[in-house]
Formats: structure tokens, sequence, C-alpha cells
């Protein structure tokens, strides 16, 4: 069996292939690298929403294995409730200060900006044009200058995806990390302070006012870090990895021409993509699932994208089906730790999926596509589409 | 944590350079606190202490508060020793270019 801790089976893409061998055949599998698989949807959930025999204070990605977090206990996804409850309602409550409504304009504008070399030339590199997607949320969040966004997306390529070469602001892979790491941190610095100085509406200046609780700056760029990187290393992939079926298996028309099912394909692209395709976390204490017993401090990852390909829960799960209902997907986690920024995630693809279909009538995939190589990351780093424009452009 | 690691188990590249200036020992105290490490030499880099991103925001609000004025930003990510951060907080008219 092919081994899931090798980004290379990713990169091919037979993840599904190994994933549906042990869903039937061995559910709660252990590893000779010392961890543990769990494909199920029901195990994956229970991993993922137990906090009190799951813990995620040990590393919650595969890459970590066997080295300390460094963000253990000070960062959300690295800390368990209840001081992660503690941590998360602060931000949680800035972002239900504004609602999400009110950044649709200048989404759509970022949109149309992206597709635009869609329609200018006969092909275009669309996972290319939709790694600007997290910085079209993020711009008018946080209210990032426009003149700092092709560094911001320089950075941001470089802080997740360090072992590609093509994103490397320095010699190699960990000085890339931590050159990239260091400067949005600065960047994110200069810019709390600026806004704690002259406030405006976005999300920066909320956490720093009176209504937000006077955030401790430290933690607001932190937190302005988190969301960024959590965008980007998720939205692109979800498109990528969607636009690619619909064109593969001819499902471009049949979903564009129903409006009435956005809300429902955004779900299905969810499910289908699942960006993040896992998170580690390590038992404190014996625990049962399926049947297996797994004793006390053993890494556990729950393969996020195998639950949501599970029969058991989703009928023909390998067909992309736009009017699936219902669909509880697992793409945003479960539990405490379930997605903060689920709602703008979601706001963003349809955003983007409505105006990917208002602008081309079909898409077809020209050329090969390339995969990302990672093991948490499913997605396209390249994949040229040509689109069909819509009568009138 | 009540912990304070001592400067001579970490093993750093550089040699233990006490501070020479008012500034300087104010930073070093400073940084001792944070990161928990004595003593804390000019030289010393402050990701090699034991510092991360986290922390060295924290590090740069504490700055400010303790000097009454905004050391650029870039300053403790990119050139992360006292002595570079002193030179800064010591030179007459300090300009964010940030």
């Amino acid at each position: 069996m092919r081994d899931l801790a090798d980004p290379a089976l990713f990169e091919a893409g037979g993840q599904h292939r190994t994933w549906r061998w042990l869903r039937e055949n061995d559910p709660v599998h252990r590893h000779d690298r010392g961890f543990w698989s769990v494909t199920r949807y029901a195990d994956v959930d229970r991993v993922l929403r137990d906090h009190t025999c799951f813990t995620s204070e040990r590393g919650t990605l595969l890459n970590l294995l066997g080295r300390d977090d460094p963000a253990a206990g000070r960062q959300l996804a690295a800390t368990d409730p209840p001081e992660h409850d503690r941590m998360r309602a602060p931000l949680r409550k800035v972002m239900d200060l504004r609602s999400a409504a009110a950044y649709e304009p200048s989404v759509i504008t970022a949109i149309t900006g992206l597709l635009a070399p869609g329609l200018d030339g006969p092909e275009f590199d669309l996972a290319a044009a939709v790694r600007g997607l997290p910085l079209a949320l993020a711009g008018p969040l946080l209210g990032l200058p426009d003149e700092d966004r092709p560094r911001l997306l320089t950075l941001v390529m470089a802080a997740s995806a360090e072992d590609d070469p093509d994103y490397q602001v320095a010699g190699d892979a960990s000085g890339t990390l931590r050159r990239a790491h260091r400067e949005l941190f600065a960047y994110f610095l200069h810019l709390v302070r600026e806004r704690a100085r002259t406030p405006g509406e976005d999300l920066i200046s909320l956490m720093l006012s009176p209504d937000g609780g006077r955030m401790n700056p430290g933690t607001a760029v932190s937190n302005c870090y988190s969301l960024l990187l959590g965008a980007s290393v998720t939205l692109p992939n979800v498109v990528s990895s969607t636009v690619f079926e619909l064109a593969r298996g001819g499902g471009y028309r049949a979903w564009a021409g129903r409006p009435e099912l956005l809300r429902d394909g955004v779900e299905e692209a969810l499910r289908w993509a699942s960006p993040g395709s896992h998170f580690m976390r390590h038992t404190t204490r014996p625990v049962r699932l399926s049947g297996v017993d797994l004793p006390a401090g053993e890494p556990v990852v729950a393969w996020i994208g195998s639950a949501n390909r599970d029969p058991a829960v989703f009928a023909d799960p390998d067909t992309f089906d736009p009017a699936r209902t219902p669909n509880r997907h697992l793409a945003f986690g479960s539990g405490h730790h379930y997605c903060i920024g689920s709602h703008l995630a979601r706001l963003t693809l349809r955003l983007f999926f409505a105006t990917l279909f208002a602008t081309f009538a079909d898409v077809e995939v020209v050329g090969e596509p390339v995969r990302v190589r990672s093991t948490f990351l499913t997605g396209f780093k390249k994949l040229i589409i040509s689109g069909t424009p819509r009568r009138g452009q | 944590m009540t912990t304070v690691t001592s400067r001579d188990d970490l093993e750093l590249e550089s040699a233990y350079e006490a501070p020479r200036t008012d500034i300087e020992r104010r930073l070093a105290g400073l940084w001792s606190a944070k990161l928990r490490v004595a003593p804390v030499g000019i030289e010393d880099d402050f990701f090699e202490l034991g510092g991360d991103s986290l922390l060295a925001a924290d590090v740069q609000f504490a700055i400010d508060r303790e000097f009454g004025f905004e050391v650029p930003a870039w300053t403790l990510f990119l050139s992360p020793t006292i002595a570079e951060l002193a030179e800064v907080i010591g030179s007459p008219a300090p300009l964010d270019h940030a």
C-alpha cells in the first residue's frame, strides 16, 4: 500500500485509491513510521471533535510528527479547550462586528481582475490566477493597501510551499520559510501600529477598538497572519480541484446553468476538494476507534479528504453533484476547531463561482495539470484552462 | 513558568558580549524577561535564543513602551540583535521606513 506520509503520492493524485482501501479494509491503520491513519467519516469526526481524548497541542500536521509544535498553547489551531475557547472568542466577536456582505463589492472587483487573463488570451493558468483569491478577500477585510499585494502574495506562497523552488525567497526551504514568516509578521506589526494610530473600518482596527475588546496588539498581529495564511492554503485549492473535475467530467455547464444551486454547489466543491486533507492529534488516554485499541500518547492522523468520500455518509461519493443535500462534509473540520473563517470562505467561493459562470459558458483543461506536492494541501499548482466567453463579452 | 535558562546551556554561534550602554542594558533586561534566558549578549540572535515570530511581535510592543517611540517594525525580525536594535533606538531621528 502506498505511503500516506509521502507527498509524492498526493502529487500523483493517488491518495483516493489508498484511502478507499483503508476505509474498507483497515480503517484504523498503524503505519511503520509510528502514527495511525483514520479514514472513516465517523472516526475522523470523533478525532477532530473529541478534544479530551485527542489533543492538538503536540503538532497538528503530519510534517510536525516527532517534533515539538512551537505554537502549542499560543495559537488557536494548536491549543485545546478551554484555553482555545478563551483565545477564540475575541476574534470571533470582532469578525461578527461587521457583516461579511460589506466586503462583497471589493471582492467581486478583485475576482474579475483574476479572471481577466482568460478573456484576453486563448488560455490561462487558473491555478496561478486564483492564488490571488485569498488576497481578494483579505485585502478588503484587513484593509491591505493595493500596492502591498504583490509582495504579500510572494511571501504567502513562500510561507506555504517553501519546498517548491518556484516560490523560494531565500536559498533553501528552511531559509525561505524563516524569511517569509518574519517578513509577514513584521508587515502586520507595522500595519497594527498604523491602525492603532489611524483606525479605519477594517478588521484590524476593529480588533484594537473598544467594541472589539481592545485586543493585545501581539495577538492582533498573530491573528492577521493566521487569517491570511489560512485563506491562502485553502481557497485556491478548492477552486482548482473543482474546476478540474467540472472540466474533466463535463459538469461545468450543468452547474453553471443552475444559479439556484450556487450555495449547495459550493458545499459540494468544499467536500470534493477538501483542501486541507488532514489534521493530526495525539491520544491523551487509551481510546477505541472502529474496534481498534489505541494506547495513550499516539499520533493519529484524521484524513478529512477520505472522510468526505466515505460512502457510508455520501451516496456515490466520487461523483461531483452540485445538488447534493444534505452535505455534512468535514472540509472546515469539526467541533471546537471548526474553521473560524468558514463564513468568509463560503462567501468568497460563492462570489468566485458566480463570477466564473457569468464570465465563461464552459471551460476546458489544456496542457498537463500539475498537482501540489504535499500531504496536507490538495489542489493544483498549475491548471491551464481555455474558457469559452459568454456571448456579449 | 518560573524557570530561567542559562545562556551557557544554549548552543549559540555568537560569543557573549556584555551590554555597553544604558540602552543595550535595558534591552538585554527586557529580552531576558521575555525569553527567560540570562544573560543576553548584544550580538546574540533573538531567534537563536528561543524567540519566535509570535514573541517578537510582543517584544516589539514592549520596546515601544520602554523607549516611548516606535522602532521600525522590520528591525527585530530582520536584524535580530541588541547591538542593531540599540543603534536604531539611539540614533537621533529614527525614521519608520517600514
